[in-house]
């Protein structure tokens, strides 16, 4: 039927279906910029458009209803490519991190600046209500906001600069645009979504219905013979290897444990079948044809179940390694029936008995401590699962182009891509091309092959590209959680609160495969306990297989869990030894010059050493928080007796990448103009981290940001890199660019040397690009022309590598207060402040923006977040109507984020990592604020008012 | 999934398209399509041109086109504080932009942000059910037994009532856990001619006249005392939203906080 309606001030007569929404009919004409995130449920938002004024979402209007009206679209406001106040306000507050809700933001805040030209903090609250963002933790869109205001009337107005660093450096230190910020703002073509071609076909995937079942029988004759359908895939035709799904260094600490299309199914949402089909309804048609019939098993739903004596086994094929032996004692004769297994080397596992992995290890006599102290706490911590949720679903589109397979991909991990998809399709990995597009958020989902093995072996099969985007069911149902845990933490102190001794058992569920299963687990040892002094430490981890929802790779591993309890643990200790929290905090506490011997123990994925600390900030940053808080006067009353207030605070560390098994390169190019080109391996999710390595090229080649730009993540035009996790993007990456350009530097000196006559080292680089000596200087640009002529020296190329064995930890302290309700359980954070090193930060309100949004994603995690499953094993809240994550409304009152860099000896000008640490304090935290606000240890997370009020005995 | 789209030009002509199978009424869209209609309903009747959207007092009353929408609601100057904060319970600005009001009541959940303050006040439905006049009942009657379609809401507005809504949910833009509304007066300290209405203890918002009658006549209760009392009245039902025990605590403590809160409407 034929629409008649006003687009963007333009009339416009549009041929649509009845039942097309109107984000459908926008996206089919080119209007890309309305997003989707939560399938029509109206939740997330991003799909937003003005219609008659008016902000609402798009996916909730058919197209016919809008006969007449007035739509605009982000497009509006970036015509000929000019930005807005607001979306210039958005990019100058920081606000722009992976993008994928930038457009809609920005509708949100013009529609309130039209009604409300001097908002205030209840009206910009109120304005982004219906827009979920779960990167930046909302806090500066109220920057944005007022300054867009200040602006309307003052269009010249300009911030106070914010905290600056390094003043040494031109840009490193400084705020600067993110160097993709513009593009999303306007809501340009970025991601995998909009680099589908018109003919592509779609790809359905029919998943498991049981958690546990062999699958006897799957006939598809009555399929294929459906309009559209191009091919189907089972397990009876899809390529015969297991690998894993892992993005992780090769050869992985994961077992390959996963074919293409499992013999026996393992979880509720596992593959039975996938449809390709020229249109997604002629998939979903054909998938409603195909006979299954499944043996039911009896499903394994706990850790308890898993190593129960006669449970039933996950994985019963043979196991066999590619280094080493079976563990003594492991069974590795399969039942002939199950796909097998393959260890690259042993990680301590019996999966016959639901064992994926298994560490221990130790320093120090751990018993002999327990028998000196005067005051021994064992206390049980559970985390359950919360999912990664970024707003973008998993995406990705393949295709055969010169008889290569292209995958366009929104991932973390290009290379491990390419080398996992190569070997699930059988093919060498010079016929994979992985390009990363802009990724509409990672959070560690996007470090496992989700789906890009089963389009990538479709596209190559049939010859057609392939377009598959999960929906936000199967985002939650088989994309990747936080693993199960249950950690049990034993302490033993003296009186004055010495630590004598610490002991660490942790219990994980990796669900149905074994991805990360040795390694997320072991984090949640190796980034807590190494932040506490004591010569007698333990720590135990077992990680099984159940029939839940696969785990695996999110935000901080397995740190936030391990830091949940061990930080708990350590309050709780205090409180029965009767001193302050903090006090014992500062009497165990890692400090500059501390050796750190437990870190002998935890190795990841190969052995470890102790480490003695360099410089290490915690004491300032408890200083800072202590002050903030008036730490040592009495907490604040409050007003109302229903509600009692409580403070919590906790010290946390992560990494910057792994040390010794990582790497990353890049390639920084002088072009004629004088301007770079910076070919990057890094992968960034919307972190920022092309902005890095701009700004690395910008700083030691003097030129400015404009002349530098960033192409990163192609496996064909780019240099290798790990990807983008462990924290390693602006330390690995960023080191890369810092090489790249130093390297490229040193050429140019060589070639100006000869040029102007002048040694070597008489040369400097002068802003802007200028090569001065002591007599003569050389612009880049004539450098740069003169090198590519023919008589010249050939093109300027500097190639920058980055592995270490250095290990540098960024430390953090974070305070919360928080009031509890004494009369329903439910917990406001009033305050949260995170004092925060992450060495030199090399974008100040980038970085701050990266930490307002982890600790949200923690406070989600903390108070609401927590998939649930039915007694079958079926994840029951599939949506973002049934899983809560915070909207601008869950923001604590007081969010403060302040940095208190140490400037690292081996990172890029001094910097760290910064984001994943940021996750690992909500849960301690606010635990530790309940407990002091009504007496009440809440030990499983989320702490909802139903947990809390069972911890206070009230039901 | 939709498949055919009908723009009627009457709520009679509407009615009778209603009257084929798999037809639905859509206004807003906000439940109807995100939920409604992903399933069986294949033809969507849109009703929003023709349902009224005005806001007036009449008399001692409200009347609230069907049509209109929770944003409207929300600025208009005719409309008490109690009945905006009911419409503020939908948190999310994208959605009230385009949520109605008959679309809130038609749609006659348990969790409807609307239906538990108007049944308080005592409101009556105006509906008009195919080949019939409009008719006029209330609303607590049309919850129980829904009928036609909500052509208008008319709340009356008494002067010495006193009246709060409240909600509970696990984020802002949850769906509502529990609801809670109640309007009475009080002569003397003693709460007389007390309507309570809760939402999340049965399939509909519903007017509970045992737990009203257990204040009525009375001084306010502690709100201990007050939860003590109708803990045991309410039903829940374990969900991922919370176990049917901590649901009872939870509505029974916003009851207490209802009475407690309830200010005068006009």
């Amino acid at each position: 039927m034929k629409v008649s309606f006003y687009l963007n001030s333009r009339a416009v007569s549009w041929d649509c279906e009845p039942g097309e929404t109107l984000r459908s009919a926008l996206r089919r004409k080119g209007i890309i910029s309305v997003r989707d995130g939560c399938d029509g449920e109206g939740s997330c938002g991003l799909c937003a458009v003005l219609l008659n004024g008016r902000l609402v979402n798009s996916c909730q209007i058919l197209a016919p209803q809008v006969e007449g009206q007035k739509i605009f679209t982000v497009d509006w406001y970036s015509k000929d490519r000019k930005l807005s106040i607001v979306q210039r306000s958005l990019i100058d507050a920081s606000c722009v991190q992976c993008g994928y809700c930038t457009p809609a933001v920005t509708l949100a805040l013009h529609e309130l600046l039209e009604r409300s030209p001097d908002p205030d903090e209840d009206e910009i609250r109120d304005a982004l209500s219906g827009t979920l963002c779960r990167c930046t933790g909302y806090e500066q869109f109220y920057d944005a906001a007022k300054m867009a205001s200040k602006r309307l009337s003052d269009p010249t107005y300009q911030p106070p600069v914010g905290p600056e660093f390094k003043p040494d450096l031109r840009h490193v230190g400084k705020d600067r645009e993110k160097v993709d910020a513009a593009a999303l703002a306007r809501g340009e073509k970025a991601y995998v979504e909009d680099r589908v071609d018109a003919d592509a076909c779609h790809l359905q995937l029919l998943m498991s219905p049981h958690a546990h079942a062999w699958i006897k029988r799957i006939d598809v004759s009555k399929a294929l013979e459906m309009p559209g359908v191009v091919d189907i895939v089972t397990h009876e035709n899809c390529p015969d290897s297991v690998y894993t799904t892992a993005g992780q260094g090769y050869p992985e600490p994961s077992p390959y444990d996963q074919r293409m299309f499992p013999r026996k199914v393992r979880h509720v949402g596992d593959r039975v079948a996938a449809v390709l089909a020229e249109t997604p309804e002629q998939a979903r048609a054909a998938i409603e044809r195909i006979a299954v019939e499944y043996e039911v098993l009896e499903p394994v739903l706990s850790i308890a179940d898993a190593k129960a004596p006669g449970a039933p086994i996950v994985h019963h094929g043979d196991v066999s390694y590619v280094v080493g032996e079976p563990p003594a004692g492991s069974s590795v004769k399969g039942d002939g029936r199950d796909d097998p297994i393959l260890y690259q080397f042993p990680l301590h596992a019996d999966p016959h008995r639901n064992l994926a992995a298994s560490v221990a290890d130790g320093i120090g006599d751990v018993e002999r401590g327990f028998a000196e102290a005067d005051v021994v706490i064992e206390r049980t911590y559970v985390g359950t699962r919360v999912q990664c949720t970024p707003m973008e679903p998993h995406v990705v589109y393949a295709k055969v182009d010169s008889g290569r397979l292209v995958i366009h991909a929104s991932t973390q991990v290009p290379w491990h891509l390419r080398r996992i998809v190569a070997r699930a399709i059988g093919i060498s990995e010079n016929k994979v091309r992985v390009i990363k597009e802009r990724v509409g958020g990672g959070f560690g989902a996007k470090q496992d092959i989700v789906l890009e093995d089963v389009a990538g072996y479709m596209a190559w099969k049939t010859g057609r590209p392939v377009f598959f985007r999960y929906d936000r069911a199967m985002e939650f149902m088989t994309s990747r959680t936080r693993h199960g845990m249950e950690i049990t933490v034993k302490l033993g102190a003296k009186r004055d609160g010495t630590l004598t001794a610490m002991e660490m058992k942790v219990d994980a569920d990796t669900g149905p495969y074994g991805q990360h299963c040795l390694t997320v687990p072991m984090n949640a040892v190796s980034k807590s306990l190494p932040l506490i002094l004591c010569d007698n430490a333990r720590f135990e981890v077992k990680t099984y297989y159940t029939n839940l929802s696969p785990a695996g790779a999110y935000q901080g591993y397995g740190a936030p869990k391990g830091s949940f309890a061990l930080q708990t643990a350590l309050a709780e200790l205090a409180s029965e030894l009767g001193i302050d929290q903090l006090a014992l905090i500062e009497k165990n506490r890692v400090r500059s010059g501390s050796r750190i011997e437990i870190l002998r123990s935890l190795g990841e994925g190969r052995p470890g050493a102790p480490v003695t600390l360099g410089e290490c900030g915690l004491g300032e940053m408890i200083d800072r928080g202590r002050k903030a808080f008036s730490w040592d006067k009495p907490k604040p009353e409050s007003s109302d007796p229903d509600w009692k207030i409580g403070r919590g605070a906790v010290i946390i560390q992560q990494g910057s990448g792994l040390p010794g098994l990582d790497a990353a390169n890049a390639e920084l190019r002088l072009l004629t103009d004088g301007t770079l080109l910076m070919l990057s391996g890094g992968a960034d999710l919307g972190t920022g981290l092309d902005t890095v390595t701009a700004k690395a090229a910008a700083e030691i080649m003097g030129l400015d940001m404009e002349d530098v730009t960033v192409v990163s993540g192609d496996t064909d035009t780019t240099p290798f890199d790990k990807g983008a996790y462990a924290s390693s993007g602006t330390y690995f990456s960023g080191n890369a660019a810092v090489r790249a350009a130093e390297d490229l530097r040193d050429k140019c000196f060589r070639v100006a040397s000869e040029i102007l006559g002048e040694p070597v080292a008489d040369l400097a680089i002068v802003p802007r690009g200028i090569v001065r000596g002591k007599r003569g200087e050389i612009t880049l640009a004539k450098l740069a022309h003169m090198a590519t002529q023919g008589e010249g020296h050939g093109d300027l190329i500097g190639m920058g590598t980055f592995k270490t064995e250095h290990a540098a930890f960024p430390y953090g302290a974070h305070f919360v207060e928080a009031a509890v309700n004494v009369r329903t359980g439910e917990v406001k954070l009033k305050r949260f402040h995170a004092y925060q090193d992450c060495g030199t930060p090399i974008n100040p309100a980038l970085a701050i923006g990266q930490i307002y949004g982890g600790v949200m994603k923690a406070i989600g995690h903390s108070l609401y977040e927590e998939l649930l499953f039915d007694e079958k094993g079926a994840p029951i809240n599939l949506g973002f109507t049934d899983y809560k994550i915070p909207s601008i409304y869950e923001v604590p009152e007081d969010f403060h984020v302040e940095l208190v860099p140490v400037e690292d000896e081996i990172g890029p000008f001094g910097g760290k990592s910064v984001s994943e640490i940021s996750l690992n304090s909500a849960a301690p935290a606010i635990s530790i604020a309940i407990h002091d606000a009504v007496g009440a240890w809440c030990r499983v997370w989320p702490f909802t008012p139903e947990r809390v009020l069972r911890a206070m005995g009230k039901l | 999934m939709v498949k055919e789209y009908f723009k009627p030009a009457s709520v009679d002509e509407a009615l009778e398209l209603l009257a084929a199978q798999s037809s639905f009424a859509l206004a807003g869209g906000t439940f109807a399509l995100a939920f409604e209609a992903r399933d069986k309903p294949e033809r969507a009747v849109d009703v929003g041109g023709i349902l009224p959207r005005t806001i007036v007092r009449k008399g001692a009353g409200l009347y609230v086109g069907a049509g209109a929408t929770f944003q409207e609601l929300i600025e208009s100057p005719v409309v008490p504080d109690v009945l905006k904060d009911a419409a503020r319970m939908m948190v999310n600005r994208n959605t009230r932009n385009r949520a109605t009001v008959g679309g809130n009541i038609g749609a006659n959940k348990s969790c409807s942000s609307l239906a538990p303050i108007l049944l308080a006040l005592g409101a009556a439905v105006e509906y008009q059910e195919r080949g019939k006049a409009p008719a006029t009942e209330p609303l607590a009657n049309w919850i129980a037994e829904p009928k036609g379609l909500v052509i208008s809401v008319l709340a009356p507005l008494e002067a010495g009532i006193q009246a709060a809504a409240l909600r509970v949910s696990r984020t802002a833009c949850d769906v509502a856990t529990a609801t809670v509304a109640c309007a009475y007066r009080l002569n003397g300290g003693m709460i007389t001619g007390l309507k309570l209405a809760v939402g999340g203890f049965s399939a509909h918002a519903q007017q509970r006249q045992d737990i009203a009658a257990l204040f009525e006549g009375k001084a306010l209760p502690a709100k201990n005392d007050a939860e003590q009392a109708v803990r045991d009245l309410l039903v829940a039902r374990d969900d991922q939203r919370g176990s049917a025990d901590y649901k009872k605590l939870r509505g029974a403590a916003l009851i207490a906080d209802a009475l407690h809160s309830a200010k005068d409407i006009v």
